[in-house]
């Protein structure tokens, strides 16, 4: 691993906080990193390692943040960035938003964390809910806080206290389900370049005692385990686990068990990788008459059952950025220009599956022309839809078993989301 | 860091903080630290405050504490002596009660980083070792690397080793792999923390309490351990399989990387995990993070050169996205390279299309020559894409695409055709000096194929006072007397004018005294010019380095999992060990390193004043130039020049370029410029070590022609012998930087090369 050194940088390479963890790296390397930084964007080659020296720089941007590691050492490239993300998790989680004004406001909490989460280039302690007992600071905001973390030394389940009390025992379960998908029109009809679904089921628990929960899936390989073949079972592939899922017990008998944190949570993630239809599908036709005007035409298809609807539907078209004088027509919904960002926002509130809506846009081009390479950006759509699964997942039971034997209800919610939901267009 | 009025704000915090109402109301003086430590992260120099600050770490207050530790540990070095005031109190709270108190009064001590504190804080660490709360024992072990770390010359004690080792069985995970960790920066130089059987299988079994930064540190250590028998190897491979394809991509990376150096035996038992790891691997690039992506790809490039077909049906997974940053893109424009195969190969080379008109110039060239090193087995394909690229009229795809074909059509002559009516018109629009560079040398080679070359290079000679290429100017030269000796009636004047202005008035001596030479040599007659610059036209024996052979594993597997592949240039692609035509191997347009410069300015003056060593294999003399130039490729060796064979003096002018692979901490490469010198005369010196192989390898060698010889007739025999035993080549090597270890390394591999060569 050895990180020598972590730094907290603005936009401007200004070091607002940095820890020397080995002291075997000069501090005032960081110096050259924005002049780097710069010096590769100028050359259109960033890349997240750069060298000055025998000294490396490791680095990650988040909001309007650098945080940078350097190392003199040929270390473990994916565990350091690893672990900055986990310093982005972990402040996230204090701070709530990560940004240069947060961590100028917090700052004696993020010197404290920075000690504990990593000591002479190792990490240490990076679970968030463990670190609260060594942050004596009352300006961490953590929300969490106000149940009395246990002592992980003395206590097994490290992530849920006793004696937590609620009048009504309830627990909701959300399954997310997010659509990454990059397809490209090859010919008239398209074909999915590439698509996978990311999938992940969040808790909000409301549960007194130490309840014992017991979570039953339609998975595939559970199923075959069982030797019951009904229904739609679904293959989920590189599943993660909250720490209070019982791994053994998942991977000798498929069964996902555990004692829920209190309060929300993801309980796990996974992904499936399936060829499946675009939900939304789009066609368009963009012509581009140089010197005079732009048409757009732009046709989306809900391939969804028709008992379901998306709803908030936005598909993002690019336009051309000396584009002006828009005109607008739509079978439903409205069409907005947003010319900062070069783009027709193209909202449908509600869009019911099995339906079709046209959009045409008309855009007038000067005649003098831009001579400034544009890329061909794709054309992006968002939408939600509740109630629905892409992959067919389905809670089958959720069952609560507390000493006190108290009844509890589980509530369990479906929603489908476009992720990063991509279609190239053909200019 | 500049602060308007720092030298007030100092002033009126020492004031407040030596203010005894102040100190006596805590709140009050918990705020003020609090000014002083953001007056320091905002870059004021607070450091006169010390003494202040010292005075405030006597305090029960935690809150405080810590904030003064954080001073105290940024400004110690300034002021080692009144740190030793602060060692007091330190050494107090470590007998606190409260174990938080006692790490941060621990962590903090061995943080200040004094050499002369070292005897004050020994003995707390050593209590800190055996207390009965896991946090001040992590802390603890840490502790005695650090101290280690600031005195590495001094003796270790035996005592705390032993007590680390012992610490292994503790029952708290962090502490287990804090005491790997420690162990590992004190007896570095032993060689690291000793691994034996029973550590080797405690560590195992407790791998799954560890977090995931403790199981990468457990995993990396084990790579050390050599299992006794196949049996306890395949018992640890088994217990590992659940870590190898774990979600998070540093575990699984840690995994196979030891899997691959405890089945360094057994190749077939690590193919087979690079298999399993696909998976895994393949999530690893649809990761959230950009930088894990990309880490990803750069691992995938490696298992690549190993399993060629790994990732071949996946190939959409490495498809780009419109908003991903370029230095993605590019690595999966490389890889996609090695994924191509006859089925996907229409949709890929349609994908790399879509990238050729990416707004990111460079990534637009990586699609490019992608795409003609796709081209060199399905050149029809991809010309046409080329030509039509041509078509776009865009200064810098043109200029890519002009030096695309010269690599391709080097590797493909076959294609000559295409390219050149292809190219013909396109100089109007090629602006930069490779892209012209690469224009000129295709005129050259092949004028008599297009028929406006002549216009095309007056246009150039025209132009000559304003070229500021070295590089275009020599090749101009060159392709002007080409051009002269197909087209001697259309050339001759343009070629006069050019030397002429060349040998009277161009400053640089390269230029010059390459035109001198062609003056002269075109005073010997048309013939002896025809000899010197007839084109060598590539060898189809070239096709067998286009199919890269799978490499063994331990090529690479020793920077696996490491920073070194996400180097740029660290994995060695097709393109970069086999270019176009040596030729213009010299101008290889290389952005990140001035390698042509060294080598066309300094190569005379070099290689007569470097070291020298002799190799024994005298028959490569007789060897083909192709083969040779083949064989040292393979092996990441470039020919730069050599004689025909069976000519004396016969001679080879070599170079490579090596990345440093002995040692973790440089990542430094070194240019090893190269002669072989064979003269047919007796060598009377004989220097060095290296010496002892080669005599060694001409006894073996002389010994095996002996034994060959027999069937044939015994004057032929007495006559090899009598060549081996006292001629050999002369090796002479100019490296920079000096790198003794790369210069051995290299010395070795020439030796064997030569020494396959001369068997053959």
């Amino acid at each position: 691993m050895s990180a020598s050194a972590i730094f907290v940088l603005d936009l401007k390479g200004k070091v607002l906080i940095c820890r020397n963890y080995k002291g075997d790296v000069d501090m005032a390397e960081i110096d050259h990193f924005m002049s780097l930084l710069m010096q590769h964007e100028e050359e259109g080659l960033i890349c997240p390692v750069m060298a000055h020296g025998n000294v490396h720089f490791m680095w990650i941007k988040h909001s309007n943040l650098y945080l940078v590691a350097t190392t003199n050492k040929n270390s473990n490239a994916s565990l350091v960035y690893s672990f900055l993300y986990k310093l982005v998790e972990v402040f996230t989680e204090y701070f709530k938003e990560l940004e240069e004004e947060s961590i100028q406001d917090n700052f004696v909490v993020v010197y404290e964390l920075l000690d504990e989460l990593m000591d002479f280039g190792f990490p240490q302690t990076t679970d968030s809910k463990i670190l609260q007992e060594y942050i004596t600071q009352e300006g961490a905001k953590l929300e969490v806080a106000k149940t009395k973390v246990p002592t992980t030394v003395t206590n097994a389940v490290s992530w849920r206290s006793e004696g937590i009390k609620y009048k009504k025992n309830e627990v909701f379960i959300d399954v997310i389900e997010s659509i990454n998908s990059l397809d490209v029109t090859v010919n008239a009809n398209g074909s999915v370049m590439s698509s996978d679904i990311v999938g992940s089921i969040k808790l909000k628990t409301m549960l007194s005692g130490m309840p014992e929960l017991r979570l039953g899936l339609n998975d595939r390989v559970l199923f075959a385990l069982t030797g019951r073949d009904k229904g739609k079972t679904v293959v989920m592939e590189d599943v993660k686990f909250h720490q209070c899922v019982r791994l053994s017990r998942f991977e000798s008998d498929r069964t996902i068990s555990f004692i829920p944190p209190d309060g929300e949570s993801e309980l796990m993630s996974y992904r499936i990788n399936t060829h499946v239809k675009p939900l939304i599908w789009i066609e368009s036709v963009i012509e581009k008459f140089s010197h005079s005007r732009v048409e757009i035409m732009v046709k989306a298809k809900g391939q969804f059952k028709k008992q379901s609807v998306a709803n908030n539907v936005e598909v993002r078209v690019p336009v051309p950025s000396d584009a002006d004088s828009p005109k607008f027509k739509t079978s439903t919904g409205h069409a907005k220009y947003v010319p900062e960002k070069n783009l027709v926002v193209w909202t449908i509130k509600s869009f019911p599956g099995g339906k079709e809506f046209l959009m045409r846009a008309h855009f007038g081009l000067p005649s003098v022309e831009n001579d400034e390479a544009e890329g061909k950006p794709p054309i992006t759509v968002k939408f939600e839809i509740p109630y629905f699964t892409v992959s067919g997942i389905q809670v089958r039971y959720m069952k609560i078993i507390e000493k006190s034997g108290y009844q509890a209800l589980p509530w369990v919610r479906y929603i489908t989301q476009s992720g990063d939901y991509q279609l190239r267009t053909n200019v | 860091m500049p602060y308007i009025g720092s030298e007030d704000t100092v002033r009126d915090l020492r004031r407040v903080l030596s203010n005894p109402n102040v100190q006596s109301d805590q709140l009050r003086y918990r705020n003020t630290i609090l000014k002083v430590i953001r007056a320091m992260s905002q870059g004021v120099d607070v450091s006169g405050l010390f003494s202040e600050m010292v005075k405030a770490c006597a305090t029960v207050d935690i809150v405080q504490k810590k904030l003064v530790y954080v001073f105290l540990c940024s400004y110690a070095t300034l002021n080692p002596e009144l740190s030793l005031l602060v060692i007091n109190t330190l050494r107090k709270d470590c007998q606190d009660p409260n174990p938080m108190v006692r790490s941060l009064a621990l962590r903090n001590m061995t943080n200040l980083r004094l050499p002369s504190l070292v005897e004050y804080v020994e003995q707390p660490l050593t209590a800190g070792l055996r207390d009965r709360a896991a946090c001040v024992r992590r802390v603890a072990v840490l502790g005695w690397a650090k101290l280690h770390n600031l005195q590495t010359n001094s003796e270790i004690d035996a005592a705390v080793v032993n007590e680390l080792y012992s610490l292994l069985r503790d029952p708290d995970p962090v502490v287990m792999v804090n005491c790997l960790r420690a162990l590992e920066e004190i007896l570095r130089e032993e060689g690291g923390v000793a691994i034996n059987k029973p550590i080797t299988h405690h560590l195992l079994n407790r791998l799954k309490e560890c977090d995931i930064w403790g199981q990468c540190e457990v995993l990396r250590i084990l790579q050390r351990y050599r299992p006794q028998s196949e049996d306890e190897l395949f018992n640890i491979l088994s217990l590992l399989d659940v870590s190898l394809i774990s979600p998070h991509p540093p575990v699984m990376a840690a995994t196979l990387s030891l899997f691959l150096s405890l089945c360094s035996g057994l190749p077939a038992v690590g193919l087979a995990a690079l298999e399993r790891v696909r998976g895994p691997l393949l999530a690893a690039c649809g990761n959230t993070s950009r930088e894990m992506q990309f880490t990803a790809l750069c691992h995938i490039q490696l298992l690549l050169r190993s399993l060629p077909g790994l990732m071949g049906e996946h190939y959409k997974r490495f498809f780009c996205g419109y908003a991903e940053p370029a230095y993605i893109k590019q690595r999966k424009i490389e890889v996609l390279v090695e994924l191509v195969n006859d089925d996907n190969v229409a949709i890929l080379l349609d994908e790399l299309r879509g990238y050729c008109t990416d707004v990111n110039i460079s990534t637009a060239h990586a699609a490019i020559s992608a795409i003609g090193r796709i081209g060199r087995s399905y050149s029809d394909k991809c010309l046409e894409i080329l030509t039509e690229l041509l078509g776009l009229k865009q200064e810098h795809i043109t200029s890519a695409v002009v030096q695309t074909m010269r690599d391709l059509v080097w590797v493909c002559p076959q294609c000559s055709r295409t390219v050149c009516s292809a190219v013909e018109g396109c100089e109007a629009e090629i602006q930069d000096s490779q892209g012209r560079h690469a224009l000129l040398w295709l005129l050259g080679v092949y004028g008599e194929q297009v028929s406006s070359v002549p216009y095309t290079l007056e246009v150039f000679i025209d132009g000559v006072r304003s070229e500021a290429s070295v590089g275009v100017k020599m090749e101009l030269l060159t392709a002007t007397v080409r051009l002269f000796l197909c087209r001697p009636a259309e050339t001759q004047d343009m070629l006069g004018r050019l030397l002429h202005y060349c040998i009277e008035e161009e400053t640089n001596m390269c230029v010059s005294d390459q035109a001198l030479l062609y003056y002269r040599l075109l005073h010997c007659g048309i013939e002896e010019t025809r000899k010197v610059l007839q084109c060598r036209r590539s060898d189809p024996s070239l096709g067998v380095l286009i199919g890269r052979p799978a490499e063994p594993i331990n090529q690479w597997s020793y920077i696996f999992n490491t920073l070194e592949p996400l180097r740029p240039g660290a994995i060695e692609t097709e393109s970069a060990t086999i270019g176009g035509s040596p030729e213009h191997m010299t101008f290889d347009p290389k952005p990140n390193n001035d390698l042509s410069d060294t080598l066309s300015y300094s190569f005379g003056k070099t290689v007569r004043s470097g070291e020298s060593e002799h190799v024994q294999c005298p028959t490569i003399f007789r060897c083909s130039p192709q083969s040779l130039q083949a064989a040292m490729q393979l092996v990441n060796i470039q020919t730069l020049a050599f004689t025909p064979p069976h000519t004396l003096p016969w001679r080879v002018y070599l170079y490579t370029n090596t990345q440093n692979k002995h040692s973790a901490d440089t990542c430094h490469g070194t240019l090893i410029l190269g002669e072989l010198l064979y003269t047919g005369e007796e060598i009377q010196k004989k220097s060095k070590d290296e010496e002892n192989v080669g005599v060694e390898a001409r006894q073996d060698k002389r010994e095996e022609e002996r034994e060959e010889d027999t069937a044939e007739g015994r004057s032929e025999k007495e006559r090899v012998k009598k060549n081996t035993a006292e001629k050999g080549i002369k090796v002479t090597l100019k490296q920079q930087p000096r790198d003794e270890k790369a210069l051995k390394g290299f010395l070795s591999v020439l030796t064997t090369v030569l020494h396959a060569l001369s068997s053959e």
